[in-house]
């Protein structure tokens, strides 16, 4: 009985803190819209839709696809710059431009922000599955031992692991095998790009690259 | 006369310009920049870099310890950003054209 009135306290303490969040951060996560030229208005791009256009147009949406912009800083070329809200990642360039990837994020509550860098990287790498992972999804359970890398593999063509001093953050940038995902919040908190444009962009940074993460409202990464 | 043959000759070439202008896809069109967007409006991600260094500079904090946290759209041209500087909050006003118009701490 008192452990029950203890949960019971616990309880509500924890949903007095989630409404107080809630009522005090902009929310991180917001639905993306494309905008159909032939009618002239923006149109909800989730999961669905998403599979749907990829199905007919077999490439990303004009926007996420790889291109240079402006883009007007003091970070130094060769910085990642990861805007999570906005689908987009940037390497900078000289000269006040940089190459914009579209990207995949993470869901609800699986979104980060913080100053990290890129630790190691691999070619076709190995997806190993974290516990919590193993515990919740019956596919990641299969791979509990490492799903070797491939066409396949969540992981895909390439992944840049990211740490945070000498301490592998857990999280990525890396390929996918679903490329109908970028765009959208999908992720557990990796960055995901399609398999050409992951290559291209570990093809073009160096291990110890900056890597910045904006994310609105999403919980900050330790260490900032 | 000749007044009459220099007014239909500059209407002409008024409808001729015109008629270019919207052949050559001049006209405006209203069509966005970017055809992606989120319903969340933040600011343009190299703007929130610029406040970000901004910061740096005036509170002397490492550059790698600010952070932008959440921007909005003030008008057409301005932006604020909110920026966590080793902890501590700070806030930035930054327009369009990259120009840093206010920094404060809180």
């Amino acid at each position: 009985m008192a452990g029950t009135s203890m949960y019971s306290r616990r309880q509500l303490l924890l949903t007095a803190l989630i409404s107080a969040f809630a009522l005090t951060t902009t929310p991180s996560f917001a639905a993306t819209e494309i905008y159909d030229a032939k009618t002239r208005k923006w149109v909800k791009y989730d999961r669905a839709t998403a599979r749907k256009m990829f199905a007919r147009n077999k490439q990303a949406p004009e926007a996420f696809r790889p291109q240079v912009v402006k883009f007007r800083t003091a970070e130094q070329p060769g910085t990642i710059i990861i805007d999570g809200n906005q689908h987009f990642l940037y390497l900078v360039q000289p000269g006040h431009q940089a190459i914009r990837y579209g990207i995949g994020v993470g869901r609800e509550g699986f979104g980060w922000a913080g100053i990290v860098r890129v630790g190691r990287v691999a070619e076709w790498p190995t997806w190993t599955p974290p516990a919590e992972m193993v515990a919740r999804d019956p596919n990641a359970a299969k791979w509990a031992g490492g799903q070797p890398g491939g066409p396949d593999n969540p992981l895909g063509a390439r992944a840049l692991y990211l740490y945070e001093g000498d301490r592998d953050t857990i999280y990525r940038i890396h390929g996918t095998p679903e490329p109908w995902t970028i765009g959208l919040d999908v992720s557990s908190g990796c960055i995901r790009m399609n398999n050409d444009d992951i290559v291209d962009l570990h093809s073009r940074i160096k291990v110890g690259a900056k890597v910045i993460v904006l994310m609105q409202g999403a919980a900050l990464y330790k260490g900032v | 006369m000749p007044q009459t043959r220099t007014s239909c000759r500059s209407a002409m070439l008024a409808a001729a310009t015109l008629a270019l202008l919207a052949a050559t896809g001049c006209a405006s069109t209203n069509e966005p920049q970017e055809t992606a967007r989120s319903t969340l409006q933040t600011a343009p991600a190299d703007l929130q870099l610029l406040c970000a260094s901004a910061v740096s500079t005036q509170t002397g904090t490492a550059s790698d310890k600010v952070l932008p946290i959440s921007s909005r759209q003030i008008d057409g041209a301005t932006y604020q950003v909110e920026l966590d500087a080793a902890g501590k909050r700070h806030s930035c006003t930054v327009d369009n054209n990259g120009n840093v118009t206010s920094v404060r701490a809180g």
